[in-house]
């Protein structure tokens, strides 16, 4: 089973991922603190979306799970768990100990 | 490449609505040209090539559709191209339309080509290259009596395709449609004849499409060469908006 650790892996790949299409100058911060989502977003609307879909796929189609990160259970949370990449990495995780 | 290569050899085609009317000729044609076709429908097929595999799915359950595409990114690693071409056809005067009729017409025609090419451009994104093709109907503009929630549902997806050509044309994904006229195919003959007839003889090329019409607009459209071409619904027969 994929750890804590091992998610947030992933998403700061997908965060590497985008930076690397990106000007060096307009690079992302990859931390768990990193907001993703809000008045404070690093990412514009775009990036957001790459991103989520990116970690989407790769959970699903690399791991071998079966995790839908853009769902009502998500998006009905009085806290958006997309606001950082430290609060996606624990969404994703309890989706996980969940079994989806 | 030599005119007579195979123009999809290498490549990974999705074909909903696969077993039968167009999907099914359309899943032939790919074959013919070396694609490895994905079919994808409510039933059971008898295509037995070797290129061909075969989902049973229904595209309007989110879940199915997610599943499916999820499996064929883990056994294929892509998907280049997709028809979304499933559909279905209640031709009824509107006074006489039962809702069960119009909402499968919509979940099918409307909700399950969004949920195909929503899933495709997830795949097709890691590879930053993908061609969704649309099919279209000339029902959207020519509007013909006991069409309405069929014909509303192809200028639907059709204004969709437009939004998702924007929102795809980052990840190096065209969405296109081509709207066909009348082709002889199971759909059609639901239709009384006198009254396609009737339609197709207004058309400014009065003909009935043939196969062949529709290969070569989606042979166009999933050019690798037409990566500046989206957001875009070419007509057959000289129908127009």
């Amino acid at each position: 089973m994929l750890t804590s650790d091992d998610v947030e892996a992933i998403i700061l790949g997908a965060l590497g991922a985008l930076n690397a299409g990106r000007d060096p100058d307009d690079q992302i911060p990859a931390s768990p603190k990193t907001a993703l989502f809000g008045v404070d977003a690093a990412l514009d609307s775009l990036g957001f979306v790459s991103l989520v879909t990116d970690v989407e796929t790769s959970l699903n189609v690399d791991h071998g799970l079966d995790i839908n990160l853009i769902d009502e259970r998500a998006m009905s949370r009085p806290q958006s768990p997309y606001e950082t990449v430290a609060t996606l990495r624990d969404y994703i995780v309890e989706l996980i100990q969940a079994g989806s | 490449m030599t005119p007579d290569a195979p123009k999809y050899a290498d490549r990974v085609v999705v074909v909903t609505g696969a077993s039968r009317g167009l999907g099914r000729l359309l899943a032939d044609y790919f074959l013919g040209q070396g694609a490895q076709v994905i079919g994808v429908s409510r039933g059971e097929t008898d295509i037995t090539h070797s290129g061909y595999e075969h989902h049973i799915c229904d595209i309007t359950d989110d879940r199915a559709v997610r599943d499916l595409f999820t499996a064929i990114a883990r056994s294929h690693g892509r998907v280049d191209i997709v028809i979304n071409n499933a559909a279905v056809l209640t031709s009824i005067h509107a006074m006489l339309m039962p809702a069960a009729r119009a909402e499968e017409m919509v979940r099918t025609n409307l909700l399950g080509t969004l949920f195909v090419a929503r899933e495709a451009a997830k795949v097709m994104r890691r590879r930053s290259y993908g061609r969704i093709i649309g099919i279209g109907s000339m029902a959207s503009t020519l509007e013909p009596i006991g069409d309405s929630v069929y014909a509303a549902t192809k200028s639907a997806s059709m204004t969709m395709a437009g939004v998702l050509a924007r929102e795809f044309a980052g990840y190096g994904i065209t969405v296109n449609t081509v709207a066909v006229t009348a082709l002889e195919t199971d759909m059609l003959r639901q239709l009384p004849r006198d009254k396609v007839s009737a339609v197709v003889a207004n058309l400014i090329l009065p003909r009935f499409a043939t196969p062949d019409d529709v290969f070569n607009v989606v042979d166009f459209l999933a050019s690798a060469r037409s990566s500046y071409i989206t957001a875009q619904t070419v007509f057959l027969g000289g129908v127009h908006a």
